[in-house]
């Protein structure tokens, strides 16, 4: 395995009181394998994602249990010094705005050559003939000329590729991908994706796609794992869960998506709001807004019960996941 | 579907066919991309965020005014004796309070001293002092603040009491407290004084803008590529943020040269045989009525020097940030 999360907790003191935002995950990751993680905002995937890569603001955050086992070895106990080793080289992310990801004052290129100067101690010089080559590779026209252009003068999508190229630079492997396409038209969204999907195939990455997006999930991914209020409550291979959720959470998700036949009907929506992270209701954290929800529920947190039949592994945490599964 | 704003005319276009069909002709816009000139992308010049304000500094009339007297102001410092030959230190009291004449253009003042020679000579002295109290202002203040910003927690809060302390210290009387008792009578002690009492405003600038520039995604982004604290303070977070500094430390740099003025007047700042506007307002400051010349010059040198700079320092404002306009 190349990326095992076991049983992260993370919580932020605030001077409110304690937000609690991962509770408990587990996910794992191979190499040339794409998980998706899902979940409204506020469920704690980015939050997860930022601890896998230790980017985390820590205070207000705090690391209270769980293994982080990056190739191996366990990243919560390796030094600061180790740790910032890894990110860029072993391990990179890209986030969600393309412009406010990128630097403005310095141009593309002595963005994308600081990769190399600061890891691989290249001249500046053969750093730069390194980003050239790498925006050609994530195919921006003309990259010999535009390498030294500023970000605000590309186009959304022409920016969210020039990160992709950062991320990409080192040949890590593990890409956390935050919402990557969100910012972006649609059409350039797809365009984005492909060339995601396609240069993780080339080098054999491990991706994670951090995502609120069913439809750019169901082309790319390989497995889907479903967040709400910090705990996994559906992990499944992709076809399994289009085909059939074992959870009522991403039920309500798959039936929130616009479809073209039903044009004219009301769009369904999941009824309530997501808990605050400080009050998270006791038995499952779900339940106010489950349509399925009985006394059990109130009181008896579910554990991640083992769904079969399945093509891989499939776990859902929901005391009436065969229901669902059938319903 | 209609045209996309897109400025990447050839990449833009993959979308035209619809979403369905985008991974068959990815692979023929590449070679149109990569083949054909309409694919080229606009040929724009790079565009940084700094030439981008020369640029707009260029067109600005207030820019230009201000930056003539202050290139003249530096000049006469540099070299007095180009303009005026005599020596300001030259005094015949037989001459006292005699107005304008061949060869003394602005007359003569109390002690029969020149008061042209002694008004260019002036210049230097305040030019030093500004200078000096501004780089040492704006080098403490941005870097205590900054780290404070950068690194947060109980240094921060640290500082802040701090910069509150100072502030709290009233800036003339503390200079007549402080510097009646310095007897070393160079600038020196004036500009150590604007710099113990000046830092904390910058400081509290360059605070602000690092934690705004810290939130912003980029700084992340650079640390999820593997930045050291370092090489994020330097080259990411600090050419973000400087901009506020450089402005509040231009307009900063005309009230210091008021100020060396004021404490200088007040007795407590330069002294003669220093020459400087403060000392000459204050000697010609009782004879106004029989001498009012020997005010006038001096006053508005400082005046023009002071409005000069506060003028440079709004003009780099707006160039640097015209959210601010």
């Amino acid at each position: 395995m190349l990326l095992e999360v076991r049983d992260l907790h993370v919580e932020f003191r605030t001077r409110d009181g304690v937000a609690k935002a991962v509770n408990g995950v587990n996910y794992s990751v191979d190499a040339g394998e794409t998980l998706a993680v899902l979940g409204e905002s506020g469920s704690g995937k980015s939050v997860t994602a930022q601890t896998v890569m230790g980017i985390l603001d820590m205070p207000p955050g705090r690391i209270t249990a769980g293994e982080i086992l990056f190739q191996g070895k366990d990243l919560l106990k390796l030094k600061e010094e180790e740790r910032r080793k890894i990110r860029g080289a072993e391990m990179a992310m890209i986030f969600q705005d393309a412009l406010s990801s990128l630097n403005p004052v310095l141009s593309v290129g002595d963005q994308l050559g600081e990769m190399f100067t600061v890891h691989r101690g290249m001249s500046k010089k053969d750093a730069r003939a390194k980003a050239v080559e790498l925006m050609d590779h994530v195919r921006i026209p003309a990259a010999k000329e535009r390498v030294k252009q500023y970000p605000h003068q590309f186009s959304g999508g022409m920016r969210q590729r020039i990160m992709i190229a950062m991320a990409l630079a080192l040949e890590p492997a593990l890409i956390i991908a935050d919402e990557p396409t969100t910012a972006l038209d649609v059409t350039v969204q797809a365009q984005v994706m492909d060339l995601l999907a396609e240069l993780q195939r080339e080098y054999n990455m491990g991706l994670i796609l951090i995502t609120h997006d069913l439809g750019v999930v169901a082309d790319v991914a390989d497995r889907i794992a479903v967040m709400y209020a910090g705990r996994i409550v559906e992990s499944a291979p992709v076809h399994d869960i289009y085909k059939a959720p074992a959870h009522p959470y991403t039920r309500g998700l798959l039936d929130s998506i616009p479809r073209l036949d039903q044009k004219g009907q009301e769009l369904y929506a999941i009824k309530g709001l997501p808990p605050s992270l400080m009050h998270i209701p006791k038995g499952c954290a779900f339940h106010p807004r489950c349509p399925m929800a009985q006394d059990v529920c109130r009181t008896d947190e579910p554990p991640l019960y083992e769904v079969t039949p399945s093509d891989g592994e499939r776990g859902s945490a929901c005391h009436f996941w065969r229901e669902c599964l059938h319903g | 579907m209609p045209e996309q704003p897109d400025d990447d005319g050839a990449i833009a276009a993959t979308g035209m066919g619809g979403a369905m069909d985008l991974a068959t002709s990815e692979g023929e816009t590449l070679e149109k991309t990569r083949g054909g000139p309409e694919g080229a992308g606009p040929q724009e010049k790079p565009r940084s965020l700094w030439s981008d304000a020369w640029r707009d500094l260029r067109r600005n009339p207030v820019f230009i005014i201000s930056g003539l007297i202050i290139l003249f102001l530096v000049f006469i410092s540099l070299w007095p004796s180009a303009i005026a030959s005599g020596s300001p230190l030259k005094c015949d009291l037989a001459k006292a309070q005699q107005g304008s004449q061949p060869g003394h253009p602005f007359g003569f003042n109390g002690q029969g001293c020149d008061v042209y020679t002694r008004t260019v000579y002036g210049a230097r002295t305040s030019v030093t002092v500004g200078v000096c109290a501004t780089l040492g202002v704006a080098l403490l203040g941005s870097v205590l603040g900054g780290l404070a910003g950068f690194f947060g927690g109980a240094s921060d809060s640290v500082l802040s009491r701090i910069t509150d302390i100072f502030f709290a210290i009233p800036v003339v009387l503390g200079g007549l407290v402080l510097l009646s008792v310095v007897t070393n009578n160079s600038i020196w002690p004036v500009i150590g004084f604007m710099v113990l009492l000046g830092w904390p405003q910058i400081s509290r600038i360059a605070r602000g803008s690092v934690i705004t520039v810290k939130q912003n995604d980029f700084v992340q982004a650079a640390r999820a590529l593997g930045a050291s604290n370092s090489r994020m303070l330097l080259r990411h977070i600090a050419p973000n943020a400087v901009a506020p500094v450089i402005v509040v430390a231009t307009i900063a740099l005309g009230t210091y040269i008021a100020l060396e003025a004021t404490l200088s007047y007040l007795g407590v700042g330069l002294k003669p045989p220093s020459v400087s506007w403060g000392i000459d307002i204050s000697a010609a400051s009782p004879y106004i009525r029989n001498a009012p010349h020997a005010l006038l010059w001096p006053s508005g040198a400082l005046a023009i020097t002071v409005l000069a700079f506060i003028m440079l320092g709004d003009a780099v404002r707006d160039a640097l940030d015209p959210k601010l306009r």
